[in-house]
């Protein structure tokens, strides 16, 4: 089955920690990811996720690929605010989004942390990979183990969801591969 | 990358790293402070080469859902050798657009092969 998930910590070091284990389960064929990213939410709520620098209409991509799937991820609620405030934080360029959200549409950004709250809590950073899995106990009891907790919506019925728009929405900020910042190096 | 060698690894297994890491080199260029050099561009049209090449003979080993997913990447593979050469030929816009355009199409065989890969493991678990 394919899924969304997305495994919060309470620590960012935990969170590449979750990141490997997760490649590791792929490495050995108890599951397939399709891509990971790393997202932070600081004191103040604003989402960073770590990347390569990239090419600025790229990152504005990032940013609307974050919003939303942080939304949809947050189920049926979570998506009109996921997809709405991601427009609004898609404004940011560079590695940090909604740092610099158009003050115009502010509202949208707000809403957004406030639905998504509960997938991330400002402080906290989360895995969020595309993954093929036939069972859910391996992801589940090896971020268990390190301390995350999964959250998990199938693929489908996320394409299914009103607010899906897959040229908009396909998250092409997730990395096919282990990608670590040298900052964090395990 | 880290990741530990935890099982053998067959030929679909390492056509997906041949691409895992075309696609990390092609954003570590565009990423790249002053822009990738001519140098880095040979090396990415040599390696997009060598990895379609791989993954095209391997198509016909492939079975059912495998077969159709490693296809996909082929075409998008094929696209990325493309956009490379492009890369090579031009300058300043229409070279950003085509060394995105790479990593665009780089990123999109990765996604059909790790497909390919997930479809070969759920067959072989049933």
């Amino acid at each position: 089955m394919r899924n969304y998930v997305a495994v919060v910590f309470d620590d960012t070091g935990k969170a590449y920690e979750g990141l490997h284990a997760l490649w590791q389960l792929d490495d050995a064929a108890e599951v397939t990811v399709h891509g990971t990213a790393v997202v932070h939410r600081d004191a103040l709520g604003n989402f960073q996720v770590d990347t390569k620098e990239t090419h600025p209409a790229l990152a504005t991509a990032v940013g609307v690929g974050v919003g939303a799937l942080l939304g949809l991820l947050a189920g049926p609620a979570g998506a009109a605010a996921g997809a709405a405030g991601g427009a609004a934080i898609g404004a940011a360029t560079g590695g940090v989004v909604g740092a610099t959200a158009d003050l115009v549409r502010a509202d949208n950004r707000d809403q957004a942390a406030t639905e998504t709250r509960f997938v991330l809590g400002a402080g906290q950073s989360a895995v969020i990979a595309d993954v093929s899995e036939d069972w859910t106990s391996p992801i589940d009891t090896r971020m268990r183990t390190l301390g995350g907790t999964v959250y998990r919506r199938a693929k489908d019925d996320v394409a299914d969801d009103v607010w899906f728009d897959d040229d908009y929405f396909y998250p092409s900020y997730l990395y096919p591969y282990e990608y670590i910042p040298s900052s964090y190096s395990l | 990358m880290g990741k530990i060698e935890t099982n053998v690894k067959d030929a679909l297994d390492h056509i997906r790293a041949a691409t895992q890491e075309l696609h990390g080199a092609i954003s570590d260029a565009a990423a790249k402070r002053g822009g990738a050099t001519k140098a880095d561009l040979e090396a990415l049209a040599q390696k997009a080469k060598a990895v379609t090449e791989s993954a095209k003979g391997s198509i016909s080993t492939q079975r059912d859902a495998a077969k159709k997913h490693l296809a996909d990447g082929v075409t998008h593979l094929e696209a990325t050798q493309k956009h490379v050469a492009e890369s090579l030929k031009s300058s300043g816009q229409s070279f950003q657009t085509s060394v995105q355009k790479a990593l665009a199409d780089a990123r999109a065989s990765a996604q059909k092969i790790s497909e390919a890969v997930a479809a070969k493991r759920s067959a072989a678990s049933k």
